[in-house]
């Protein structure tokens, strides 16, 4: 028989293993999203977000609208826009979202893509 | 089989779906596929140790196949079935070692190998090699959840041993 103590050592173990090893997984999978924009349908620019060192920030111009875009490491967002319903600002940040940014009006998409998915969906 | 056997093992079954389908309906505090608290274990460790594992087997097999046919999801009939006959293979080794008073270690293993059992079957249905990485995370929870779970048949077989009704056929 072995003693209560033996029990909570080798249990104590398995989930401090598993703990470390968890947080190293998961720390590897945030570290691989992209930002695709897309004008009317067309990409014309992808950002890798997480070799974003510096926060920044671009204009997109749309028939005379603008849509001005801002980027900090790991998350995007549309920081000001003149479209009449302002849907893309109140939208804020995104950063692991399944939900696009999209700014119907200047045809306007920011779609975030990930490297590391593949789980998802499988189970029933 | 005798019809108390019978009646004993039947119950069991539905008790183990009861809760079973019961966890289903309580949504899942974090979002990843596969993390939930297994009180089904609960009935699982219960039979392991106060009745025999022939017994114990029937009951999770049945369990399992109409967990899977009621909640509507036949996949999961797989990855569970992966993972409860692993968890049974552990536990009918550490049905040899462990005292009464250590039955939580026998949830908590259950439940390790309920995870690497489901693992295996998804690796083998998906082709993808690399769901073994999200083994830590699961056996993380699983270490935990198998904790309570032990810890509640624990107390179970205590208090049925109180009242005389405790393991029934031992050995």
């Amino acid at each position: 028989m072995k003693t209560q103590k033996f029990w909570l050592f080798l249990v104590g173990s398995v989930l401090l293993v598993s703990a470390i090893a968890s947080v190293l997984v998961l720390r590897g999978r945030t570290g691989s999203s992209t930002a695709l924009i897309y004008q009317d349908g067309e990409c014309f620019r992808t950002i890798a977000l997480d070799d974003v060192d510096k926060p920044f920030s671009f204009t997109v111009a749309w028939e005379g609208g603008y849509n001005v875009i801002e980027v900090e490491r790991g998350r995007i967002r549309v920081a000001a826009a003149d479209c009449p319903d302002q849907v893309c600002v109140r939208q804020g940040w995104i950063s692991n979202s399944v939900v696009p940014v999209a700014c119907l009006p200047h045809r306007l998409v920011i779609q975030l893509e990930s490297a590391g998915g593949g789980v998802d969906g499988m189970t029933g | 089989m005798s019809i108390k056997k019978l009646t004993r093992l039947a119950l069991l079954t539905t008790i183990a779906l009861i809760i079973f389908m019961v966890e289903a309906q309580i949504p899942p505090p974090i979002p990843i596929p596969g993390i939930k608290l297994g009180l089904a274990n609960i009935v699982t460790v219960y039979a392991m140790f106060a009745l025999s594992p022939g017994d114990t087997l029937a009951v999770l097999v049945c369990r399992v196949f109409l967990g899977s046919v009621f909640s509507g999801q036949l996949m999961t009939l797989f990855y569970s079935m992966g993972g409860g006959l692993l968890c049974w293979l552990a536990m009918l080794l550490l049905r040899r070692v462990l005292t009464k008073k250590q039955l939580w270690v026998a949830g908590v293993f259950g439940a390790i190998f309920h995870n690497v059992g489901q693992i295996l079957v998804a690796i083998a249905l998906t082709r993808t090699p690399g769901l073994v990485t999200y083994l830590p995370v699961l056996l993380v929870s699983g270490v935990l959840t198998g904790a309570f779970t032990g810890l509640c048949t624990q107390f179970l077989l205590a208090q049925l041993d109180k009242i005389g009704q405790g393991s029934g056929p031992a050995g």
